[in-house]
């Protein structure tokens, strides 16, 4: 049972992954490249915009310093190891998204297990457009998806309202779909509003030098990529599922 | 480790194995799941990048 499990989520994993990443080169990361762009610019300008203050007191060394920001717009940030630009770039987008696949399709088989629904395809198709509610819709309905440089809250509040969010509307469509009692139903209900009105950590003020276009179409197309990718996930997986139990059965004993 | 199939019908499963088995993949998945999208080493997110910002997972 375990291997079916651990097999059937390799396969549904990667065979969403391969679309994911498919859709994440032609839609989104051209968007983020893009919004990278006017990140390092508005560095730069922050760099230039102290220049002057330097200069007044030591022309050399605030030559050396201008230099310096521009060597370390190219390097990237405080020097750390990052893929290189073009294929690099995009081998580790892809083999980032295949590691969430497979983990995500773990959770998705453990779930449906645990609620004692066997996976078929439609079975599982159900649970992926779950999975996307609790995990890309309601958190992202407090936390927009968002291009690098956008303004923010500070990264640990975020992660732990996304951790939360996520799972109380998980529990919430556990209880209301799967339990279908009224005490239940009113309970999810509650489970699924709490997080919003708890609110979501608010970003500072500030200007973004992202355009509002750009990040508006990102938010768009983030939550429609997220969409397709649950959607295959389940429905790789149920079906998945099916073919390692018919190979489990042929030999009579696996 | 036996695997036994016929436990496996279209009404689902409630052995301790397929309890274990639920319990392993769940922590894999979690597991997964963490190293994709919040590992907080620099190395990790900047190879995540891409998918992180795309998946909404909070970065930076």
């Amino acid at each position: 049972m375990i291997i079916r499990l651990l097999s059937a989520a390799l396969v549904a994993g990667f065979l969403a992954a391969v679309v994911a990443t498919g859709l994440q080169l032609a839609l989104t990361s051209q968007l983020i490249i893009a919004a990278e762009r006017y990140e390092t610019r508005a560095a730069h300008e922050a760099a230039d915009a102290r220049l002057p203050i330097i200069l007044a007191h030591a022309p050399a060394q605030g030559q050396a310093h201008g230099g310096h920001a521009h060597d370390h717009g190219t390097a990237g940030p405080g020097g750390e190891w990052q893929p290189g630009p073009g294929l690099p770039r995009m081998a580790f987008t892809g083999l980032a998204t295949l590691i969430g696949a497979v983990g995500y399709a773990l959770l998705l088989g453990a779930a449906m297990l645990a609620c004692g629904r066997a996976p078929t395809p439609e079975r599982a198709l159900a649970f992926g457009l779950a999975g996307f509610a609790a995990l890309a819709l309601a958190p992202a309905l407090g936390l927009p998806p968002e291009l690098p440089g956008s303004e923010a809250a500070p990264l640990v509040t975020r992660q732990a309202w996304w951790l939360m969010t996520a799972a109380a509307t998980a529990m919430g469509l556990y209880l209301i779909l799967i339990r279908r009692a009224a005490i239940t139903i009113l309970g999810g209900l509650v489970l699924i509003v709490a997080p919003h009105l708890a609110g979501a950590p608010v970003p500072p003020e500030g200007n973004s030098g992202v355009p509002a276009i750009l990040a508006a179409q990102f938010a768009a197309r983030s939550l429609g990529v997220a969409f397709v990718f649950w959607a295959m996930i389940g429905l790789a997986f149920g079906w998945a599922w099916q073919v390692f139990g018919r190979e489990a059965k042929a030999p009579a004993r696996a | 480790m036996t695997t036994n199939v016929q436990t496996l019908g279209t009404t689902g499963t409630r052995a301790n194995e397929g309890a274990a088995a639920i319990v392993i993949a769940a922590l894999l998945g979690i597991g997964l799941v963490f190293l994709a999208g919040f590992a907080p080493a620099s190395a990790l997110h900047n190879a995540a990048h891409d998918f992180r910002h795309t998946q909404n997972f909070p970065c930076h």
